[in-house]
């Protein structure tokens, strides 16, 4: 990550040269991970973050927001008004025609939220979640679109969400890194891994890309032929020899590497410990759906073949890291990005991951652990009421990119459940009542976590940097 | 760590972070008889404080007071209170306001956040009381080459000018500068700084005999010499100008040939090419008069931009993006300027307008982008070797036919010619103004080669062609489609080398917008698959296509009749459209239409052929006749077609000329508006290419300036950026921190020299040496200063706790790149070759599939093991090493790394493959080399770190290797790569002291 030292992060950090970040790791006594750089501003009522990225641009009008007249209106042409100024990433929209959905919607819970039949399992935590109908964004193409969700700009370098939170806040855990990163990738995530990078913040805010068998992160197992207890005493050996180079240079950065591979050969022992999922009953692993069989799809699904295991494992993976001190955890699937044969990619993607992701919300709550941790779970934009024709699209079965409104949920972590907040319009084009912009949700995740979303600030190129770049404003109706 | 140790550092800390605030205060202290410095110690405040509201952005302006000119203050705001009175502090409004204790009354209000400090609204009083003199921003002023200082001290101390300046600032401070290191630890140093390798043996060896007095400037001098010298210092460059492999955003798509740039720069380093010059080229080097490919590959430097080439991405927007990136990375590496503040409005607080921002930015509005053919030497070499060798087995495989095609021609040609049936059709190519490969997800735009035809990149299918073109023709009663292909190689891109042209259709849109479909009625073809008939191709039926299967290693041709004859004319844009489901996509095609009569054959006969039909024989050129003889020989000689079919062989084996190319600017002019605040859609004036009024006059070469202009404007001498920034980074990569720490920023936010006399020496000494790179390091690294102790001197820790002042050298982390390279010199696995592609050293599949591209191929052999600078940099998966120890993921221009200190980076020095790979190669050679045991650890820890173990360390080492040899039973390889993991694992291992 670049960065440039300024004077700023010379007082806070202290700056290399006289050990540097040693200084506020070492005051905080263990959590060498990453000191926290501010303190919270208020109360916070979040401690935790799991955050569920669907990657693509799920369908809101077939998923989360009813809308009966885009079957009356199927096959019509939508006012020009409706289209001018909007740029789409493919679809004509001279020629573009309504496209209705097969969906049928059902009340769910006592707070009767209305959810498609594709997403029955998260309808059943409907009480728990704050569903919201009226985001919306500036960008239409998946890149500047993720990045904007990610890290609140659409041009890369920016730190991710998870960076800001670990920076603010830093870690809880002794032995793993404060922000991990668990990814199902399907075709793959557009822009790899900025969407987890700590910008131009120092690389330790960054993401670590776990996996969910083998070894969990690079590098943390022994390389081959090295056993623990060989490890063990060359571990020894580098601390006795660290400090006795010390003795002679009296150098705090040799302090903090000498705690950094304690740290390190705590994460390699405990690493294992967090993928065993031996410990975990069968009803935990059955409500996750660790061993579900998988549908056959036919013709492939752009979202990835196989994955049902591995997303409901990482879910599972998700509250055992955050049980165990994690501050952040990403869960990345791609891709919901529906172009075209909507209608038989779009029930597999659910069924891939609605029992999961509903799973985890039950199993944190049982576990006490849902009301301080924050779970979001969403997308960069919606997809369009217009079926995609594409030039070169003979059959219309997908819909495209559309920014100006879209769905997305949040739960846990001060979160109030049981309520959808904003409106669309008959077709779910624009937003009609309490818009939310990305900015909007960002600013709100960092108050529910304590911080005025103005005041955590980084200076970078003579510019404090925030995560919510100019604008953004705290969502009251989110925690009630 | 014991807990209780762990205090005791702790504690020694709190004491520093106080001790810090001491030491400004006493710095500032003592300077209290001079005079207080405008520029360098009012204006920052100033600027930290008030300009937010009251600078040069005049929509930000409140009160309509501005503090950024001098009538400003010496004027009234909106409440009509003069803001400063010269000589009288006490009734200046400014004073007053900002001491104020009241709340609605205090400035800065307190809703900003922002004081300014006790010491600093002393200092404000002062200036005040000084008469409030004006000028400008330190930066802004000439370099001024003050007199070099006198010293009490001398000798060790004073080697040259540099050292004056030093010593005489820690004189005035009472304190004496650090002992020189020692020598092994200087020829360690220097090869770090200079070469970015540890020093091998040899070097080491024979610099500690070397008693010459002048053993280290020759050192030095050496390591100058080293082509290692341009590898280590590009690397410096290339984060400035965020190098990468890749474009970054969805498609991530490789750069195959970026190289061309790095090894331009490592070249222009080992060179010494002026800084001028090496300027001049990468901004400009297309525009010099007589550019040389090397210039032009130069401006590589601006094609490091990040690249949106995803599907349905605004283009436009994607080129205004990159113009502003090269506008603000101009601005930040060569002027210290944060330029880019002031792409949405006017800069808070530097003198850099909203309008001028897009002055500089119209020069880069300017540019377009052109890949050059940039064949390299040594590939070119080896292509016409190859291409002489196949060339003189051609002439031998010909010979017989062209013998034998004289006597058919004077025998056979007339009887052959007059029996022929040729097609009544005659074809006109169609030339594509436009190209779209479109696929369910994405969408790429393709060019046209010379002949017009087309050629598919990908094999993506459910895909398809859609080429636009201008026809300009009459009565067209049918379309060609021709299948083409190189002599023997196969014409579709299937696995058995077969296509499916599944459907084709044309539409045609007329000038007023109007569109409509071309009907065809049928569709021929020179041959045709068992299941894959021509019509099938427009059956409306996407799950059948035209084939041709089994004939695939030979062009061929199918031709659609158009239900009513159709004039084109100039308005009109004819859109073909090529689909392809399954099977596979054709490798080239191009598209040709007639006005010729129906029915039209589907002929596979040559155009140029045709051509030569249509002359009359006694107006034919020998070679046309030879030409028709050859067509003929093939159908119906039978000992011809032996001989051709041995030549098309052969020209299957055709050698590929590389298809290296380099990545380079070129000039197109456009017009250039401001965008209202930074939104490209939203113009507002026209502005012309210009520059920073706050800056040195700008006499461009005549009519409207250019990017050469501007290349020239910033190395004027005149310009006081240039010169300070570019040495005020070398000293950072000399020192590990710049004598201006803010080396990203010399504006008014940033911070003030420590040693503004010692900066302004050195820039108008690098201008003096004709802006010689090597001539500064080498004044540099021959100093005292830079070859003090790096050694922690724990009595100034509390006065200066980031060694302003340099009373001694810093202890720096190695950077990422360096850290790999000394596991691998260390190791004796380095393969030292300088240049050329990027490697790819092994990675688990996990790592690289999160990304789009997740392919990675990996190098193996002796060429994995290169430098780390010539790892390949995908922008999406940069390398985890490398990111893990900090090295830029080239998103943006990166002028200082940070050096953090993480677990991961334990882990990753610990179990690494390559790390460990170079770990147990050591050991395996410590335990081949001469024993006993002892001389193995020793030498294997000098070979790490340069100097022997002490007594306490040798104790240690042996425990070490007495536990290891008996945890692995005995393997005295194995536990002598123990102790060298441990080695290799220590902090000094990767720190240059």
């Amino acid at each position: 990550m670049q960065s440039c030292l300024t004077r700023r992060k010379f007082l806070t950090h202290t700056a290399t040269g006289i050990g540097g970040l040693a200084l506020a790791n070492l005051l905080r006594g263990d959590g060498l991970l990453a000191g926290p750089a501010a303190q919270p501003h208020h109360q916070p009522q979040a401690k935790r973050c799991i955050y569920i990225y669907l990657e693509g641009g799920p369908s809101q009008m077939d998923l989360y927001d009813p809308k009966p007249t885009l079957n009356k209106l199927d096959g019509q042409a939508l006012p020009e008004s409706m289209l001018k100024n909007m740029r789409f990433a493919f679809l004509a929209k001279e020629s573009a025609r309504v496209m209705g959905s097969p969906r049928t919607f059902k009340r769910h819970g006592q707070c009767g939220m209305e959810l498609s039949d594709l997403i029955p399992h998260i309808g059943s935590i409907a009480d728990d979640i704050c569903l919201v109908r009226s985001m919306h964004t500036d960008q239409f193409n998946h890149v500047p679109g993720q990045l904007l969700m990610n890290t609140g700009s659409a041009i890369a370098g920016r730190p991710s969400v998870g960076s800001w939170l670990g920076y603010g806040l830093g870690s809880e855990s002794k032995n793993l890194p404060e922000f991990v990163v668990l990814v199902a990738a399907g075709r793959g995530i557009p822009g790899g891994s900025a969407s987890w990078s700590s910008g131009f913040l120092p690389s330790k805010y960054s993401g670590v890309l776990f996996r969910n068998e083998g070894a969990p992160v690079l590098n943390v197992d022994n390389p081959p032929g090295i056993t623990d207890e060989m490890q063990h005493r060359s571990i020894q050996g580098v601390t006795e020899l660290n400090a006795l180079r010390n003795e002679a240079i009296g150098d705090p950065e040799i302090d903090s590497r000498i705690a950094a591979y304690e740290l390190a050969y705590r994460m390699q022992m405990a690493a294992p410990e967090v993928m065993d999922l031996q410990g975990e009953s069968q009803e935990t692993l059955d409500l996750y759906g660790v061993d579900r069989n998988e549908p056959k799809i036919e013709g492939g699904n752009r979202g990835g073949i196989g994955l049902f295991g591995t997303f409901a494992r990482n879910c599972l993976m998700a509250r055992r890291l955050i049980e165990r001190g994690v501050r952040v955890v990403k869960l990345f699937h791609a891709s919901w990005d529906h172009h075209s044969r909507i209608n038989v990619e779009l029930p597999h993607n659910c069924a891939l991951v609605d029992q999961p992701i509903a799973a985890l919300i039950k199993d944190l709550k049982q576990r006490g652990l849902l009301e301080d941790t924050l779970v979001v779970c969403g997308s960069e934009f919606g997809r369009t009421a217009l079926g995609e024709n594409r030039p070169g699209f003979r059959v219309v079965t997908g819909r495209d990119h559309h920014p100006n409104a879209f769905s997305l949920w949040l739960a846990g972590g001060g979160i109030k459940g049981g309520q959808v907040i904003g409106e669309t319009d008959d077709i779910a084009w624009n937003v009609t009542k309490d818009p939310v912009h990305v900015h909007d949700l960002h600013a709100t995740i960092l108050h529910l976590f304590g911080f005025d979303h103005t005041k955590l600030t980084y200076r970078f190129r003579g510019r404090d940097f925030r995560l919510t770049d100019v604008a953004g404003e705290v969502v009251p109706k989110f925690f009630g | 760590m014991a807990a209780a140790n762990r205090k005791t550092h702790a504690a020694t800390r709190l004491r520093l972070v106080f001790a810090c605030a001491i030491a400004a205060f006493a710095s500032a202290m003592a300077g209290a008889a001079e005079p207080v410095d405008f520029g360098r110690e009012i204006l920052p405040i100033l600027s930290n404080n008030c300009y937010h509201c009251h600078g040069p952005d005049e929509q930000e302006r409140k009160a309509k007071l501005r503090l950024d000119t001098r009538e400003g203050v010496l004027g009234t705001g909106k409440s009509g209170a003069i803001a400063v009175i010269p000589g009288r502090s006490t009734e200046s409004e400014l004073v007053l306001r900002i001491t104020s204790p009241h709340e609605d009354e205090v400035m800065p209000p307190p809703e900003a956040k922002q004081k300014p400090s006790a010491r600093q609204i002393e200092l404000l009083k002062r200036w005040v009381d000084e008469g409030a003199p004006w000028g400008s921003h330190w930066a802004y002023q000439p370099s001024r080459r003050a007199a070099v200082p006198t010293t009490r001290s001398g000798g060790a101390a004073i080697r040259n000018p540099i050292d004056n300046f030093v010593v005489a600032r820690l004189e005035r401070e009472g304190l004496k500068p650090a002992p020189a290191a020692d020598r092994r630890t200087l020829v360690r140093r220097l090869s770090f700084d200079l070469l970015g390798l540890p020093p091998d043996g040899e070097i080491v060896r024979a610099f500690l005999a070397d008693e010459r007095p002048d053993a280290d400037q020759r050192l030095v001098e050496s390591l100058l010499a080293s082509p290692h010298f341009g590898e280590r210092w590009s690397r410096h460059w290339l984060d400035s100008a965020r190098y990468a492999d890749s474009g970054g955003y969805l498609n991530d798509t490789a750069r195959p040939f970026a190289y061309l740039y790095r090894d331009w720069v490592i070249n222009a380093i080992n060179r010494d090419m002026p800084f001028d010059q090496f300027t001049v080229e990468q901004l400009a080097g297309d525009l010099l008069p007589n550019a040389t490919l090397d210039q032009k590959t130069a401006t590589g430097f601006h094609r490091n931009t990040l690249k949106n080439d995803e599907a349905g991405a605004d283009r436009e927007e994607d080129r205004c993006k990159v113009a502003v990136d090269r506008t603000a990375t101009t601005g930040a590496v060569w002027l210290g300027l944060t330029v880019g503040c002031a792409e949405c409005h006017t800069h808070k607080y530097d003198q850099i307008t909203h309008r001028e921002f897009y002055q500089l930015y119209a020069f880069f509005n300017n540019t377009s982008e052109k890949d050059l053919p940039a064949p390299q030497p040594t590939e070119l070499d080896a292509y016409h070797r190859a291409l002489k060798i196949w060339a003189v087995q051609g002439s031998e495989i010909e010979a017989p036919l062209t013998a034998r095609l004289p006597t058919l021609l004077d025998t056979k040609l007339p009887a052959w010619e007059r029996a022929a049936k040729l097609p009544v059709a005659r074809w006109t190519v169609v030339q594509p103004e436009a190209v779209t490969f479109v696929t369910e997800d994405d969408e790429t735009v393709l060019t046209a080669a010379k002949d017009h035809s087309i050629e598919s990149t990908t094999g993506t299918l459910r895909s398809r062609f859609i080429v636009a073109a201008k026809l300009k023709q009459k009565a067209v009663t049918a379309f060609r489609v021709e299948a083409l292909t190189a002599p023997g190689k196969p014409v579709g891109r299937s696995k058995a080398g077969d296509f499916a042209l599944s459907e084709f259709s044309v539409l045609a849109k007329t000038g007023d917008g109007a569109q409509r479909k071309i009907e065809l009625t049928a569709a021929r073809a020179d041959f045709s698959a068992n299941s894959g008939a021509a019509s099938e191709s427009i059956d409306g039926m996407p799950n059948t296509g035209w084939s041709i299967a089994p004939e695939v290693n030979q062009p061929h041709v199918i031709v659609f009749e158009l239900k009513a004859a159709e004039d084109f004319s100039e308005e009109t844009t004819v859109y073909f459209e090529l689909q392809h489901q399954a099977v596979g996509l054709m490798k080239r095609f191009r598209l040709a239409a007639t006005s010729s009569a129906s029915p039209v054959e589907a002929s596979t006969l040559a155009d140029e052929l045709l051509a030569i039909f249509d002359t009359p024989p006694d107006r034919r050129s020998r070679g046309q006749q030879l030409a028709l003889t050859r067509h003929f020989a093939g159908l119906h000689d039978d000992e011809a077609k032996q001989q051709i079919a041995t030549i098309v062989a052969h020209e299957a084996k055709k050698p590929v000329h590389p298809k290296t190319v380099a990545a380079t600017l070129v000039a197109e002019e456009r017009k250039t508006h401001i965008h209202v605040r930074g939104d490209f859609m939203q113009k507002g004036d026209e502005v012309q290419p210009g520059i920073l009024a706050a800056l040195h006059a700008f006499t461009p070469r005549g009519g409207k300036a250019d990017r050469l202009d501007l290349a020239r404007w910033i190395v004027d001498p005149a310009n006081p950026l240039t010169a300070r920034v570019t040495v005020n980074r070398i000293w950072q990569s000399l020192f590990g921190r710049g004598l201006v720490a803010t080396v990203e920023d010399f504006g008014t936010r940033g911070e003030s020299p420590s040693h503004p006399e010692l900066l302004d020496y050195l820039a108008t000494e690098f201008v003096r040496l004709g802006w010689s790179r090597k001539a500064i390091i080498r004044l540099i690294v021959n100093s005292a200063t830079y070859r003090q102790s790096a050694a922690l001197r724990p009595e100034l820790m509390d006065r200066d706790p980031f060694n302003t002042l340099l009373a001694r050298q810093n202890r720096n982390r190695l950077e990422a790149e360096v850290i790999r390279d000394s596991f691998l010199a260390a190791s004796g696995l380095l393969n030292a070759s300088i240049g050329g592609p990027s490697i790819y050293p092994p990675l688990p599949a996990y790592v690289t599939a999160v990304g789009r591209d997740t392919s990675w191929p990996a190098t193996t052999g002796a060429n994995q093991y290169r430098r780390g600078l010539y790892i390949h940099l995908r922008r999406n998966i940069p390398y985890p090493m490398l990111l893990t120890f900090d090295a830029p993921d080239s998103t943006a221009a990166c002028f200082q790394r940070e050096r953090s200190n993480t677990p991961l980076q334990a882990l990753t020095l610990l179990n690494d493959p390559v790390f460990f790979e170079c770990s147990q190669t050591l050991g395996r050679k410590l335990s081949a080399g001469p024993g006993p045991v002892d001389a193995q650890l020793q030498r294997g820890f000098e070979l790490c770190l340069g100097r022997a173990p002490t007594a306490a360390e040798m104790k240690s080492l042996q425990s070490l290797h007495r536990d290891q040899l008996a945890l692995n039973h005995g393997d005295a390889g194995a536990a002598l790569g123990a102790v060298a993991r441990v080695i290799m694992n220590l902090d000094e291992f990767i720190t240059r002291d």
